[in-house]
């Protein structure tokens, strides 16, 4: 019997029941935001200005502009797509990228790169809005005695000339180069040909949050730069170790799908443990999952392999240390070995970037011995970033060595890890020069800046984890005159060749080869992609013996000290995404925060130390503090604080600027990712959070409905059964739906994995506005597409289900039937359609809606777009404004599109012609949309699925949406 | 003034104000009370745009670039040249009857205005606009090779505009199988 009544909820205070009352409204949501002054209130209230008789009343002049010389095969307003590739830290993603007249406006996985399999992350969907970002850098900048003033390319490449002759002289001793960890083939050889002209420079990478670790672990054993590359779809009992391998880390993406196929409930499905300090997306897909603080982890990975090693497995493990673990986790290391021994062959381990070297030579000890399906390909072209070797260049250029500094991107003056004070070494280099995509804190540190162009204005390069080679192909123009890290350094190395050249030149030499090269490269662009260049994985042997040396300088776990705990953000990463409105505005998958940063509690540890949510507390290690604002998180191991990465931005432009605490303040280069002794104290203030949380909730009906595997097997019913008691009655004649096209969406919970994914894909197909920290307080957040996120079980060791709710296209509508004008109406394809020029703003439909799906207009958020941010702008889709409720529309735009391509070819619009933009985006694949109507769709064949249920059916609203109850697999239960 | 009377001078004073440019000649556009969302902020197909030099909000192809769809053609096929420089002596597709029809329909729509359904040179805006259109029927026009009538569609003769950007490669191909079969009647 299925626990149908177990209880969900959504926050500390909910479980506690501690809210007196709960107000379906936020505290203040009627009233205007309060640093409005009265005169930007009038701007605000732009249509009553006409109305009076003001300025602005006449209708706009428009001009027809046409191409003077039109590009063959464009149709003026049909889109084209482009396959492209977005290099992102030792990785890349492929994409396709959605072009209207010229412009790219969307962007989309490639279904043939194998690190996105046609599916895209929040982050890679909202690229796109950093291209058209209006605080982009625009001009060349030098610094003189009276300021950082505009400079031109022709004068940076006369400095460049000029410093090219001097290290000529030297060999390059005072040269030096930093840049982003990168995959590029293009550019490991251009920073090859740099090495032989200036055989004494340095060139270093860095990324401060990359995969130093995962790499030098492998090196360590076995001698080779090597990355792993695991088959989750072929592992039936998968271990992450502190690994929230499903979000952040490199190749999250393929991995959540792969993940989520091994999942079918119908056949075997996996099982997940994690094991992690900080509740993350991965944490709450996992079956099993383990608090224990960071510190604790290698310990806990030793455990679990010196008990597979009792239990047969051929693995040897002298010469390690003794480990200390608390005796709970002790326990779980033996319950975790049985089922991985269990699985064999298909067990699987899996590290994450911020456990050390060692534990990830020890995962890929075992899994060798496992035999499980991980690869290990050798990692061609990577610069993965080096800790030591940025330190070493830092205390050159502080000591005075370093007289000419390239840096190609990033950020270091803000990210490099405070110990090595990188700002003030900096301040040491004459001739610092900086390409970055806006004058950031870097920037402001050197004599020289130079606009970048974005990965969508510029050719290049990159490998995929498995060394896929992708072609970085441009889809326009660089819009403000931007150059990429490749015409830089080739202006360094002395190449006098443009970047296209320089690409297809690596390209022939040494991926596509001489013959035939110009068919094949023309095949390479059009499918983004060169078939078949991954590497042969290798079959390396670890040598544990150098392990276990290795392992005895690990310091010991098990300290009773408070640890800090750094987490790249699922919002802005590292920080690179700060300006970006999109992001900022995400909530977190599962603190639901908007607009901030917090330090995460556990509940134990908050009330040991008499903290509560929003209290800010100066958190000290060493010498160095920060005040971040606490978070009491469920699921967080006790004394332990989690902080995250990629805020408190001072030059991140108007979006990113102040947002949030900066936790790199507390970063050391010896401790990148977790620290012991930390002293923390409440400083007494408050912080405001704008958490979206407790907005549109559903009054705690029975909605996110979960099963574990034994209870499904035992009855497949269950998700329908609480309505089984329910009769409905027929208030009137019910409309038949049963001609032509019908559409409706079936969401699996069991394979939704709440990475916001589909949220960021929706706001860019449909051009939702960004509203801010103040509105998003006042629950006018504008998503159609929200997540929620509820909470079961105890408050340390909760369980997790996401439910991505939009407008349910409800067949008995609600809203309809209570709108005045008729704004909201039912078409008859069962679609529930918003007509925004009668909307004249009642909100009697959002009232009523049951699911709370619909979104208001409070004022005219688009009204002041930017010219740069009206080219993001989904053409296809009306641009709301003020006064106007808007919602999920199935994403028409889209299904008229596939009508009209279909019709002009004769035939129906079947599944392949038509998805929604959170379909397609979806790395699990949890979202199917089609034509209900047609009983061999995709769509109709998942509702027949025996855990299908609809929200609220009782109300008898005949919703399209439906869901597909979660079915968790934890270990209490063997598989039948 | 009850309450009546003074609604009825703000709805009169409102119908002037929306009317006041009715009937009269101005150079400014006309009164537009309420924006009713017909001008957003995005840039739809042909739109003006201050911030692209080109004064164009539509851009050009990064040069280089293949979209996705896009048909990969040899250049004997895409630009109508043999390896040497040469026009293309005959066309390089295959000339069967759908070809051909192909051909016809598409020849009608954007060649007979001008050069005539049969090819005499004598279609509307020829004879009616007074430009000349040249007669495909001439000894001279029957004795080139398909590339020279291929590359007049391509990059234009004369007066005659580059169709280029309205007419897919193989439609092009599909027009000149269909002029030489107005040439053979």
């Amino acid at each position: 019997m299925a626990d149908r009544n177990r209880r969900h909820w959504t926050s500390p205070e909910d479980l506690a029941a501690s809210r007196e009352h709960y107000d379906e409204f936020p505290a203040g949501a009627a009233e205007a935001p309060d640093e409005l002054s009265r005169r930007s209130m009038l701007g605000l209230m732009g249509a009553s200005a006409a109305l009076a008789g003001l300025a602005g009343c006449r209708r706009p002049v428009e001009t027809i502009v046409p191409f003077v010389r039109a590009p063959e095969d464009r149709i003026p307003g049909v889109p084209q797509h482009y396959a492209t590739t977005m290099p992102f830290g030792s990785g890349a993603y492929g994409l396709v990228v959605e072009s209207h007249d010229g412009r790219p406006t969307k962007i989309e996985g490639n279904e043939l790169h194998p690190a996105s399999l046609g599916a895209a992350s929040a982050w890679m969907q909202a690229a796109i809005l950093g291209l058209y970002d209006p605080d982009r850098s625009a001009a060349v900048r030098r610094r003189s005695a009276t300021g950082f003033e505009p400079s031109s390319w022709d004068e940076l490449a006369a400095f460049v000339a000029e410093r090219r002759a001097v290290h000529l002289e030297d060999g390059g001793a005072s040269l030096a180069v930093l840049g982003e960890s990168h995959s590029s083939p293009t550019r490991a050889r251009l920073e090859a040909e740099l090495r032989a002209v200036f055989p004494a420079a340095r060139i270093v990478s860095w990324e401060p949050a990359g995969d130093e670790n995962v790499l030098a672990g492998l090196r360590l054993t076995t001698g080779q730069a090597l990355r792993p590359v695991y088959d989750l779809e072929r592992a039936r009992v998968v271990l992450a170790l502190d690994s929230d391998l499903l979000l952040t880390e490199t190749d999250a993406v393929t991995q959540a799908r792969k993940f989520a196929a091994g999942r079918a409930p119908d056949g075997e499905p996996n099982r997940l443990w994690v094991v992690e300090s900080s509740l993350s997306v991965t944490g709450a897909a996992a079956d099993e999952r383990l608090r224990a603080r960071r510190q604790d982890v290698p310990g806990f990975a030793l455990a679990v392999a010196r008990e597979l090693a009792a239990r047969g497995l051929p693995l040897v493990l002298d010469g390690f240390p003794s480990t200390v673990l608390p005796t709970a986790l002790e326990a779980q290391a033996r319950l975790v070995a049985a089922d991985l021994s269990a699985a064999g062959s298909a067990g699987l381990v899996v590290a994450g970037r911020a456990q050390p070297p060692v534990v990830h030579a020890l995962t890929a000890l075992v899994n060798r011995a496992l035999g499980a399906p991980v690869a290990l390909h050798p990692a061609a072209d990577l610069a993965s970033g080096s800790t030591a070797e940025l330190a070493e260049l830092a205390a050159a250029m502080a000591g005075g060595e370093i007289e000419t500094l390239a840096i190609l991107g990033g950020n270091p003056v803000y990210d490099a890890p405070a110990d090595l004070d990188f700002g003030a070494a900096l301040a040491q280099v004459p001739h610092a020069l900086h390409l970055g995509e806006r004058v950031d804190e870097t920037s402001r540190a050197c004599a020289w800046h130079a606009p970048r162009a974005h990965f969508l204005e510029a050719w290049g390069d990159a490998r995929a984890i498995d060394g896929t080679a992708g072609v970085v192909q441009p889809l326009i123009a660089p819009l403000l005159g931007g150059r990429s890290d490749l015409a830089l350094l080739a202006m360094l190395a002395g190449a006098d060749a443009t970047a296209y050249d320089l690409v297809r030149d690596t390209w022939r030499r040494s991926i596509l080869g001489e013959d035939a090269f110009e068919q094949r490269w023309q095949r390479v662009l059009h499918d983004g992609v060169a078939a078949e260049s991954a590497s042969t994985p290798v079959d390396a042997p670890v040598d544990s013996v150098a392990l276990a040396a290795a392992w005895g300088e690990l310091p010991p776990g098990g300290q009773d000290a408070l640890e800090v705990t750094f987490h790249p953000s699922p919002a802005t990463f590292d920080g690179r995404f700060a300006n970006n409105g999109w992001l900022q505005e995400l909530p977190d998958a599962i603190t639901k925060i908007t607009w901030d940063n917090v330090a995460h509690l556990s509940p134990a540890t908050a009330a040991e130390l008499g903290i509560a949510s929003g209290d800010v507390m100066r958190l000290s290690l060493g010498d160095r503090s920060v005040e971040a604002p606490a978070w009491i998180a469920p699921g967080q191991a006790d004394r332990s604080i989690a902080l995250t990465l990629g805020y408190g931005r001072t030059a991140a432009g108007r979006v990113g600027n102040g947002v949030g605490y900066d936790a790199y303040r507390l970063r050391d280069a010896s401790s990148a990712w977790f620290a012991s002794g930390a002293t923390l104290v409440a400083t007494g203030a408050r912080h405001r959070l704008a958490q979206t949380q407790e907005h549109w909730r559903m009054e705690g009906r029975h909605l996110a409905r979960e099963a574990t595997l034994s209870e499904y097997r035992e009855n497949p019913h269950f998700a329908t059964e609480p309505e089984e008691h329910f009769e409905p009655v027929e208030l009137w004649p019910q409309h038949s739906y049963d001609d032509g096209y019908q559409w409706g969406m079936a969401i699996d919970l069991n394979a939704c994995i709440g990475c916001n994914a589909c949220v960021v894909a929706c706001q860019s197909e449909n051009n939702i506005p960004v509203v801010g920290a103040d509105q998003v307080e006042r629950g006018r957040e504008m998503h159609w597409l929200r997540v929620d996120r509820y909470f079961a079980g105890e408050l340390d060791e909760p369980n997790v289900v996401f439910q991505p709710v939009a407008c349910q296209h409800c067949e008995n509508a609600p809203c309809e039937q209570v709108c005045p004008v008729a704004a909201t109406v039912h078409d008859e394809e069962g679609l529930n359609v918003m007509v925004y020029n009668r909307c004249i703003g009642t909100r009697y439909c959002s009232n009523n809606c049951p699911y709370k799906v619909r979104r208001f207009n409070f004022y005219n958020f688009t009204k002041d777009t930017p010219e740069l941010v009206q080219l993001a702008m989904n053409p296809d889709v009306t641009v709301r404004s003020r006064g106007v409720m808007e919602k999920c529309t199935y994403c028409l735009q889209r299904i008229n599109a596939a009508k009209i391509t279909t019709k002009r070819e004769g035939r129906r619009v079947g599944d392949g012609d038509l998805r929604t933009a959170c379909q397609q985006t979806c790395p699990t694949q949890a979202i199917t949309f089609g034509d209900v109507n047609d009983e061999e769709s995709r769509v109709s064949a998942v509702k027949r699925d025996e855990r299908n249920y609809l929200l609220l059916a009782e109300l008898f609203n005949k919703p399209r949406t439906s869901y597909l109850a979660k079915i968790r697999n934890p270990r209490t239960e063997e598989p039948a | 003034m009850s309450r009546a009377a003074s609604w009825g001078a703000i709805a009169l004073a409102l119908l002037v104000a929306a009317g006041c440019s009715r009937g009269s000649t101005s150079s400014r556009p006309p009164i537009h009370l309420n924006p009713n969302m017909d001008s957003q902020p995005k840039l739809t197909a042909q739109s003006e745009s201050t911030f692209f030099s080109s004064g164009a909000a539509m851009q050009p192809p990064v040069e280089g670039t293949v979209a996705r769809g896009a048909r990969r053609h040899s250049d004997l096929v895409r630009q109508g040249l043999l390896p040497n420089g040469d026009e293309a002596p005959s066309n390089p597709l295959a000339v069967d009857a759908a070809l051909k029809e192909r051909g016809r329909e598409r020849y009608e729509i954007y060649c007979s205005p001008c050069h005539g359904p049969s090819g005499n040179g004598k279609g509307i805006v020829a004879t009616r606009g007074a430009i000349p259109a040249a007669n495909l029927l001439e000894d001279r026009f029957r004795s080139v090779p398909d590339g020279r009538i291929y590359s007049a569609v391509l990059n234009g003769v004369g007066l005659m505009p580059s169709f280029a950007a309205r007419i897919p490669v193989e439609d092009r191909w599909a027009i000149v199988a269909h002029v030489r079969e107005l040439q053979s009647r």
